[in-house]
């Protein structure tokens, strides 16, 4: 993006100065380019195809200690000073409602360049073959079953860069371009008298094509759609008594997403997100208090390459490491920007972000996972009398402070004298934060990541997140059986 | 600019058909917005948004493409354009193709724009402060939550000959106010028009629930009869609308899926109505996005499906006739309003032997679209009725239940109608307080 990147660097530079000398005590300014290419198709059909460019800048300052953001995509210098101007003002009125002005932490700031490569270039695949392969997926999954059939397959491609530079009045300035690929699909799969089973998944990294023969999508479809398809012809009741159970990588990396991941998010613990995403059941003054047992290790981590969260600098500038969030089971860090790192008096470890020019940066994770243990799953399973192995979900919530959660499975397996046998309908695990962590009996030894969208903020931000984990085993839980 | 902005559509589609496409249509949306947050009875931040948004359609020889812009200029719309009829020639035809429709004399939606509305744009901190000084006339700790004030225009104009302008103003408010011991309560408002009464009475709502929530006792799990309010029921009606979505069903992400018109899909009770022509909501718009004409229908009448929300190429596919909800993928909702039921909160209370009044909820997620298996959790205050009374407040709990049953199960509908609009809500709604019998509810096990 070089002439391009040149007259946008101008421009930020001129916003963050701008600002500065018409009374901004902090100034930040973020050129934001989001563009990305689809292709849609259901049941192999391809129903369309899209295109998208989010281009702005995204200006934000403090005055006298209140904060103001705006945001516009006519990046001409007399828009960008009109945007100036206008956080300015709304800023300097909100200051005579604020009772404690809002200050940033010192931190140590980055003035670097940085971006992820496509292994494998988005246009070493035709356009041809990327729709072909959308109707090879549903010929392989519709074959791969008999007695059920597969109603829907509905399945969005995407192929995405996301370009920014970054100034601030403290002295950051990062320009950056992260590629990445995602793919979502929903599967039906209905049998007559059996009624249906749905599933739908998202893929997503940083990176290129290279990742669509990692994912090797249609043996995955293929082995789901049969899977999917014995569940519906097959599957029992889940015990009704307390079991020893299995949980999967993927519901484990969901769960320290919600139960770890957001209650750790400083401003969510300060109230900044009280009408919104929530409270949090961890309340300032917490860090060293127990949350779980020795098994319960929790990082975020954006630095991990090829991954869907995945980036070096902050949209503060700050460099990004990873976050212990919980440390063999005690609340260790918090993830902090630079203003809740100041009220907190600790430096920022890097979690702002922003979606798009439109949005202020806010405290997010980037890439949370159970740090793995020593197990390999039919060492978790060996001891087990009678228990569950859960290994994927559909149905999933938690309340807004982060304490009660519940998800139903969607693959899900009777375990019977140390071996898996045959599929249990719809157990719903439903526990406590506290609950999960503290009953973590022994942890497997390989972790997946999964990848997803992660809201917050008003108007809210979907950014993209990994969660994951290694399959973990709790002892003695009662199921519920979903309504189904 | 409504000149300005009609150029810029109607030149895109002139463009695109020198590029050689068959169809075009283009939106073009000019937006002014201002959202202040508040956090700890105080701003936290002071939102603008200055932006133009272009969204395009082309069709070559059935195939389809969508284009989405926040333009620098007209040049880069061009230019992906000229890249995408190359990539049209490959493209196989979608089976959702149908010809855009032709223009059909559209009637003007009057009342649409409050000046005070556009004014208060400038200037947001005096609604914050009214609305924390309302909160504050309860024995609350703090109050949190957003006032989002806006300005919008749009154009669109199509190959097949519309050319339409509107601009509208709106407004939303939602605020949360908390008390110790663990009280929170949460209301919203929505309208097109300017009420800074709405604001203080959202404040004063919430506030009021905050304070009558604190001390929350236990609950047993179980079947009960469960009095919604406006807010949960709203999240969950706003459920099944986009599951009328002809699109939605054709995908598989609809409960509506083998269903028809005339279909018996929830209690006599009930009706619910698309009402892109109720000038108070802030959706409201006298076309949609294929320039069709918008109009007031009920999607469901004494709990008879009566209709599925199409555009022309939904429409097409299942033998339809456009309902005036394009979206030139997938139709949408407009805003949604309930019919009135004969009960004040205090007799629909009165009528519960064992149940439970829930005031708001969020993360609402199903397991199976299909069939409609959802779960949701509740926040804010929960109370626990007894013999027609409210006894106690009670600690969260979780539905987890089929919507079906819940819309077949209505029992009772309020006769006080609210303007609904926030995170979990985000199409504007108006509707009651509603009574469900025998609705399942759970809580953790450890």
């Amino acid at each position: 993006m070089a002439l391009r990147g040149d007259l946008m660097e101008d421009l930020v530079l001129y916003a963050v100065d701008y600002a500065r000398s018409a009374g901004a005590t902090y100034a930040e300014a973020r050129y934001h380019r989001n563009s990305l290419r689809s292709i849609i198709s259901n049941n192999g059909s391809i129903l369309g195809v899209g295109s998208e460019v989010v281009e702005g800048m995204g200006i934000r300052v403090i005055v006298g200690g209140a904060l103001g953001f705006s945001a516009t995509n006519r990046l001409e210098r007399s828009s960008i000073k009109a945007a100036v101007d206008r956080a300015i003002s709304q800023a300097r009125s909100a200051f005579r409602l604020m009772k404690h002005p809002i200050e940033l932490a010192e931190s140590k700031l980055g003035r670097a360049k940085y971006s992820v490569l496509e292994a494998k270039h988005f246009d070493s695949l035709s356009f041809e073959e990327k729709a072909c392969f959308h109707t090879d997926l549903w010929k392989a999954t519709s074959r791969s079953i008999s007695e059920a059939k597969a109603s829907a397959l509905f399945i969005e491609y995407t192929e995405s860069f996301e370009e920014k530079i970054v100034a601030n009045s403290d002295g950051a300035f990062i320009e950056s371009k992260v590629p990445r690929i995602a793919l979502f699909y929903n599967l039906v799969i209905t049998h007559p008298q059996k009624g249906s089973i749905q599933r739908w998944e998202m893929l997503g990294a940083s990176g290129g094509l290279e990742w669509l023969d990692k994912w090797r999508l249609i043996n995955r479809l293929e082995e789901d759609a049969k899977t999917y398809e014995k569940i519906l012809l097959t599957a029992i009741e889940p015990p009704k008594d307390a079991v020893d159970l299995v949980i999967g990588s993927e519901i484990v990396g969901l769960m320290v997403h919600e139960s770890c991941g957001h209650p750790s998010e400083a401003d969510r613990i300060l109230g900044r997100e009280a009408a919104q995403a929530g409270k949090s059941f961890i309340k300032r003054g917490m860090i060293g208090e127990r949350i779980g047992n020795e098994n319960a290790t929790v990082i975020d981590d954006p630095s991990i390459p090829g991954s869907y969260g995945f980036y070096l600098y902050d949209d503060e500038g700050v460099p990004a490491k990873p976050r212990y969030l919980y440390k063999e089971g005690v609340i260790n860090e918090h993830l902090h920007n630079r203003w809740t790192a100041k009220v907190y008096g600790v430096e920022s470890n890097a979690a702002a972000r922003s979606m798009d020019y439109k949005s202020e940066p806010i405290v997010r994770m980037a890439n949370t996972y159970l740090k793995p243990g020593n197990y390999r799953l039919e060492e978790l399973i060996e001891d087990i009398e009678l228990g569950v192995y859960m290994k994927s979900y559909m149905e999933w919530n938690i309340d807004d402070e982060r304490w009660s959660q519940r998800y139903v499975g969607l693959e899900a397996y009777l375990i019977e004298r140390g071996e898996i046998k045959g599929f249990v309908k719809n157990p719903a695990l439903e526990i406590t934060t506290g609950g999960f962590y503290s009953n973590i009996d022994a942890v497997g030894r390989e972790v997946k990541f999964y990848a997803g969208t992660c809201g917050k903020g008003e108007p809210p931000q979907g950014v993209p997140v990994w969660f994951g984990g290694p399959d973990v085993k709790l002892r003695k839980v009662r199921l519920g059986v979903s309504i189904a | 600019m409504n000149e300005e902005l009609l150029r810029i559509s109607e030149g895109i589609v002139k463009r695109a058909s020198i590029e050689g496409f068959n169809e075009s249509a283009a939106l073009s949306i000019n937006t002014r917005r201002t959202m202040l947050k508040i956090a700890n009875s105080e701003p936290s931040i002071t939102q603008h948004w200055s932006s133009l948004n272009v969204v395009v359609y082309l069709a070559k020889d059935r195939r389809i493409i969508i284009m989405e812009f926040h333009p620098r200029d007209e040049s880069e719309i061009y230019k992906s354009m000229a890249d995408l009829l190359k990539v049209a020639a490959k493209v196989m035809e979608s089976p959702l193709y149908a010809p855009l429709p032709e223009p059909v004399e559209v009637r003007p939606l009057e009342g649409l724009v409050d000046r005070e509305i556009v004014e208060r744009l400038e200037e947001p901190s005096t609604l914050a402060e009214a609305a924390i000084e309302a909160a504050h006339r309860e024995k609350i700790d703090s109050i949190a939550g957003t006032i989002d004030l806006w300005y919008r225009e749009k154009a669109l104009s199509t190959s097949s000959g519309v050319s339409l302008y509107e601009d509208s103003t709106g407004f939303q408010a939602y605020l949360r106010a908390f008390a110790e011991p663990s009280g929170s309560g949460q209301w919203s408002t929505c309208s097109t028009r300017f009420n800074l009464r709405s604001i203080e009475g959202t404040a004063l709502t919430a506030a009021k629930y905050a304070v009558e929530s604190r001390y929350r006792e236990k609950v047993e799990v179980g079947k009960y009869d469960v009095i919604m309010s406006p807010m949960v029921f709203g999240n969950l009606l706003e459920l099944t609308m986009r599951m009328a979505s002809a699109f939605n069903v054709l995908m598989g992400l609809s409960m509506f899926m083998g269903k028809k018109p005339g279909d018996k899909i929830a209690s006599d009770k009930l009706r619910v109505f698309d009402e892109p022509r109720n000038t108070e909501l802030p959706r409201a718009t006298s076309f949609d996005d294929e320039g069709v004409p918008t109009y007031n229908k009920a999607v469901i009448d004494g709990g008879v499906l009566k209709t599925l929300l199409h555009n022309s190429k939904t429409a097409s596919k299942m033998g339809a006739v456009t309902t005036g909800n394009a979206g030139w993928i997938s139709p949408a909702p407009w805003n949604i309003t309930v019919g009135l039921g004969d009960y004040s909160l205090d007799e629909m209370i009165s009528e519960v032997r064992r149940g439970i009044l829930i005031t708001n909820n969020w993360y609402t997620r199903l397991q199976n679209y299909v069939e409609g298996v959802f779960s949701t959790v509740s926040r804010d205050a929960v109370f626990l009725i007894e013999d027609g009374k409210v006894v106690k407040s009670i600690e969260k709990i979780r539905i987890a239940d089929r919507l079906p049953s819940i819309l077949n199960n209505i029992e009772a509908l309020g006769k006080d109608l609210y303007n609904i609009m926030w995170w979990e809500v985000t199409i504007p709604s108006k509707l009651p307080y509603v009574l469900i019998k025998d609705v399942n509810v759970t809580k953790p096990t450890i």
